[in-house]
């Protein structure tokens, strides 16, 4: 893996550090801080150690991210952060799940495209699935979950 | 087609929203308490809600969710600015915690952000000391406060919660410095610091602390309330022992809605709910489980709200 | 041996069913990710209104005892712990998993669950006055050493790298301190009103641990060359048990660990899991082998964290201190039925009191047969396709951070922290050292203020924070677990060294 690779997220870590400790320092109350403090100078110092090894090109560890698995990945964390952070709570989560569920299904499932059986089995499985989350969490334990339109 | 969806969504949500005012309640409503799990209102509120689905009741069972953290002040942060004010999110309250910490500052809430419904129960809170102390009376305590100002170390349930408002006002009464100790996780670890000899005494709630008495590891010395308590007809007062503090530190706990919520859904709550507290069952398991009850109507509460903000602005001055 | 006299009382025939109805549906509830032991039995506390007090608090002991292992399910399986307690457990158990050994890492938790959860139960009827005096002796100074003692392990726990280890220790550290601060009441690094309430634990961990493992199976792409069959191996029970019993090392640290720390009120089983696997790996002969499916993981972890059980009842039956949250939910329930622990409890409830302990020990046991039964079975999720299970796992993912307080800002803090845990996590970050920074942030915190205030009113800090025997004897622990660390790290770069010359 290249040097590049670890230097990107080592340097976020390092500038985080930065802020955390800045935030610690100057807001008050300086009793509610305190802990804060000790704890910034530590993840300073040691992030800025781990930026350092890997500017010098001195990091072993991880294995880093390959173009392939960027693109391999990208349709599925795209499809995820939109239920999670969007669809899920304006549909509601019974439809955002199938929904989303059905979608990566399909975008991951091995199988021929072209066929209508591997379609009718994706819907199955997703059927399935919703229907056990609705056993467990809306009539077992009784969680409301957000429903906006259906169920 | 999402963007289509969401209008939908939020036509149907328009609609379902006029109707659901006379029917309320048509699903199980929720009930936030800002304090954790087993907590001693968290316990309350499990047990005088526990006949909601009952159909003289509401008729809806009320699920309750803990939010605890920072004396109260996660919950009722995430009550004022996020709860639905539809009437299916209810919250415990705590006086004179909340009202104390908006008066402090740093919230976003104040008593104007909510719409109190009724109130089910009053727990005052008293003096206590590990058994094996010397200290036998309030008596004791100040002299030995006055002899060593400042060393007198006690533990109570956090900043701006009814024990620090009782240590404040004790503080302010007997004219002597304390070192008061605010504990995180509630009551329970405040009374543990008591039993383990980690501070000399504490405050605590009446009923955590009737229970510690009755188990042989506290006494208790005095109570923070205008009259002795019927669990505890034997500890005075702390005005009997000379001191001029009144109720202001008395735990009211009970039942609110976010300001906005529907007059209709607030008036049918304010009809039911104290008949549902004044449940044979419920006040038998308050009784055994050693929770003074009170009662209140809404209109109580609102009397009681306004003067509590009154005389903790005026204690809490210069803090 | 009074105890004895009362084990007839646990097989009349409600208390018996209530016995088995507890257990089992505690491992389901156990097994859903985001239900803690300490919700599954607040959910059960309205079931025990129309109970006796006897039957319901066998029903929540039982519930109690078999979510905690139930937890090693989901853990296990899918990679999810449902509970802090089974954090160690996904180290090796999830490798096992994937590995086709599910049965086999099943099998071994249940039966270290129960050969722990049976001696913390034993400590719990023989020694508990002695045990009560021992769990009071922890002040703040003591539990604010025993958090650093905590934060110390970091460097060593599941990481490629120390120093990575340790920051990602000090970023959980950091997490931990968002939201407000537990004594002042003061605002810290709430940028979104989702922080609000600070990180929720239980949300947290489903994100820090299932997320990525979401995103690593998407990252595969959906070529067929790239699936691997995995074939579940069947395991036999007896293979099961002689292997526990070769791993005597293991039994016996995870078990004693497990009993001690459990004892120490605030801290709790929530660490003692890590703990105890920490502890094993150092004492291990192999060492590497830890984090690659290595059963004597997943045997300390589990035995350790239904050790606790027992001893974690000890305040809570004697001083009716409640000494874990799951303590405080049962004290609720005995006090709905007039009954306060503490000398009321012994003196004029015995039977009350003894048939709960006793449904405790047989219900170990029942757990122990029970999970044994399913663990052939519920291994075959390992043969579930990954697109499938992927899917499967962020569906629970979003479900179980939101029933945790009913809250969507949960479940945002839950996907966030799981997409930035799954980058990290390519850069030789980890997900376990993170985890334990959370959980021992607020503890070292809260112990400290809490502390120097008691020490500013009497003794001053340098007395209280570094007089006493028991003070003395925790700082020596942390400077030899920090001494550990440094000879491992700098072994480490000698390793790496000879490699970059050769």
């Amino acid at each position: 893996m290249s040097r590049a690779q670890h230097i990107v997220p080592s340097g976020i870590v390092f500038a985080v550090g930065c802020w955390i400790a800045w935030v610690s320092f100057t807001q008050q109350p300086a009793e509610a801080f305190l802990f804060p403090r000790l704890i910034s100078a530590a993840f300073v110092a040691l992030a800025g150690w781990t930026f350092v090894k890997a500017l010098l090109g001195w990091s072993k560890v991880g294995s880093g991210v390959s173009r392939t698995m960027a693109l391999n990945l990208a349709p599925g964390l795209i499809v995820s952060l939109i239920y999670v952070f969007w669809l899920a709570k304006a549909l509601g989560f019974y439809t955002a799940t199938t929904l989303a569920f059905f979608v990566l299904l399909s975008l991951y499932d091995p199988a021929p495209h072209n066929e209508a059986k591997t379609w009718i089995k994706r819907a199955i499985i997703t059927a399935c699935f919703i229907a056990v989350m609705y056993g467990v969490f809306g009539l077992l334990l009784k969680v409301y979950t957000p429903r906006e339109i259906l169920f | 087609m999402k963007k289509l969806l969401a209008g939908v969504a939020m036509a149907l949500m328009a609609l379902t929203g006029g109707a659901q005012a006379q029917d309320y309640p048509d699903r199980p409503i929720m009930m936030m308490v800002s304090y954790g799990a087993g907590g001693a209102t968290d316990f309350q509120a499990r047990i005088v809600t526990m006949t909601a689905g009952n159909e003289d009741a509401l008729g809806m069972p009320i699920a309750i969710i803990n939010k605890p953290g920072a004396g109260g002040r996660v919950g009722w942060n995430w009550f004022a600015t996020q709860a639905e004010s539809d009437g299916y999110t209810l919250a415990a309250y705590n006086i004179p915690h909340f009202i104390a910490q908006s008066i402090k500052g740093g919230v976003e809430y104040s008593a104007d952000s909510f719409e109190p419904i009724a109130n089910w129960g009053a727990d005052p809170a008293v003096f206590v000391v590990a058994a094996d102390s010397e200290m036998n009376s309030m008596e004791d305590v100040l002299a030995f406060a006055k002899e060593n100002p400042g060393k007198l170390t006690f533990s109570g349930a956090g900043l701006f919660v009814g024990h620090h408002i009782a240590a404040l006002q004790l503080e302010k009464a007997a004219g002597v410095k304390l070192a008061y100790i605010p504990t995180k996780g509630g009551g329970a670890a405040a009374m543990k610091a008591v039993i383990a000899g980690e501070v000399m005494a504490g405050v605590n709630n009446l009923s955590d602390a009737f229970r510690a008495q009755e188990a042989g590891n506290v006494k208790i010395l005095g109570v923070f309330d205008l009259e002795r308590n019927e669990f505890l007809p034997d500890v005075p007062t702390m005005k009997e022992q000379g001191m001029d503090i009144d109720n202001a530190s008395v735990n009211f706990r009970g039942i609110m809605v976010p300001k906005g919520t529907p007059q209709e859904v607030i008036d049918k709550l304010a009809a039911t709910v104290p008949e549902m507290f004044a449940n044979a069952r419920v006040a038998k398991k308050m009784k055994a489980g050693g929770s003074p009850m009170h009662i209140m109507t809404r209109e109580e509460v609102q009397a009681m709200w306004a003067a509590r903000q009154e005389t903790l602005a005026e204690l809490l001055e210069g803090l | 041996m009074e105890f004895i006299y009362y084990f007839g009382d646990v097989f009349a025939p409600i208390s018996f069913l209530l016995l088995l109805v507890g257990t089992i549906g505690g491992l389901i509830l156990g097994a859903t990710p985001g239900l803690s032991p300490t919700m599954a039995v607040a959910l059960l506390i309205p079931f025990t209104f129309h109970l006796e007090a006897v039957q319901g608090l066998i029903l929540l002991g039982a519930a109690y005892t078999s979510t905690v292992a139930g937890g090693a399910v989901s853990a296990i399986l899918l990679k999810i712990p449902g509970a802090p307690a089974n954090i160690a457990t996904t180290l090796d158990g999830h490798t096992m998993a994937k590995k086709g050994e599910g049965a086999r890492a099943l099998q071994l938790s249940f039966l270290a669950s129960a050969v722990g959860g049976i001696f913390g139960v034993l400590l719990l009827i023989f020694l508990t006055p002695l045990l009560a005096k021992w769990a009071l002796a922890f002040g703040p100074s003591h539990l604010f050493w025993l958090a650093i003692l905590g934060v110390t392990i970091i460097g060593s726990l599941d990481s490629a790298s120390v120093v990575k280890g340790l920051l990602s220790g000090c970023i959980g550290l950091w997490l931990a301190t968002i939201g407000f601060d537990d004594i002042m009441g003061a605002q810290r690094f709430i940028f979104h009103p989702s922080l609000g309430g600070g990180i929720n634990i239980i949300a947290a961990l489903i994100g820090l641990f299932a997320i990525p493992q979401v995103l690593t199976m998407f990252a595969k792409g959906r070529r067929n060359d790239n699936i691997e069959v995995i074939e579940v191996k069947k395991h036999a029970i007896g293979d099961a048990v002689r292997e526990l019993f070769s791993r005597k090392r293991a039994m016996a640290i995870g078990t004693s660990v497990g009993s001690i720390i459990g004892l120490i009120p605030g801290v709790g089983g929530q660490i003692a899991g890590l703990v105890a696997y920490d502890q094993t790996k150092k004492f291990s002969s192999e060492r590497e082998k830890f984090g690659t499916g290595h059963s004597e993981g997943v045997i300390a972890a589990e035995s350790a964290n239904n050790a606790m059980v027992g001893p974690s009842l000890v305040p809570l039956l004697t001083l009716s201190i409640p000494g874990s949250p799951t303590a405080a939910v049962l004290l609720g329930g005995l006090l709905i039925h007039g009954i306060f622990p503490g000398t009321d409890l012994f003196d004029n409830h015995p039977d009350v009191a003894w048939t709960f302990i006793n449904s405790m020990l047989i219900g170990q046991v029942l757990m122990c047969l029970f999970g044994l039964y399913v663990a052939g079975l519920a291994a075959k999720v390992a043969q579930v396709p990954q697109c499938v299970m992927a899917a499967v796992v962020l569906g629970l993912s979003v479900f179980g951070a939101y029933s945790v307080q009913s809250s969507m800002g949960d479940v945002y803090v839950m996907a966030s922290l799981g997409v930035m845990m799954f980058f990290l996590e390519r850069f030789g970050f980890s997900a376990a050292p993170l985890v334990l920074g959370l959980i021992l942030g607020p503890i070292a915190e809260a112990n400290f203020i809490q502390g120097s205030m008691i020490a500013n009113a009497t003794d001053g800090m340098g007395t209280y924070f570094l007089g006493g025997a028991l003070n003395l004897v925790l700082i020596a622990i942390v400077i030899a677990s920090i001494a550990y660390s440094v000879v491992m790290e700098l072994r480490q770069n000698r390793a790496q060294n000879a490699e970059v010359t050769a």
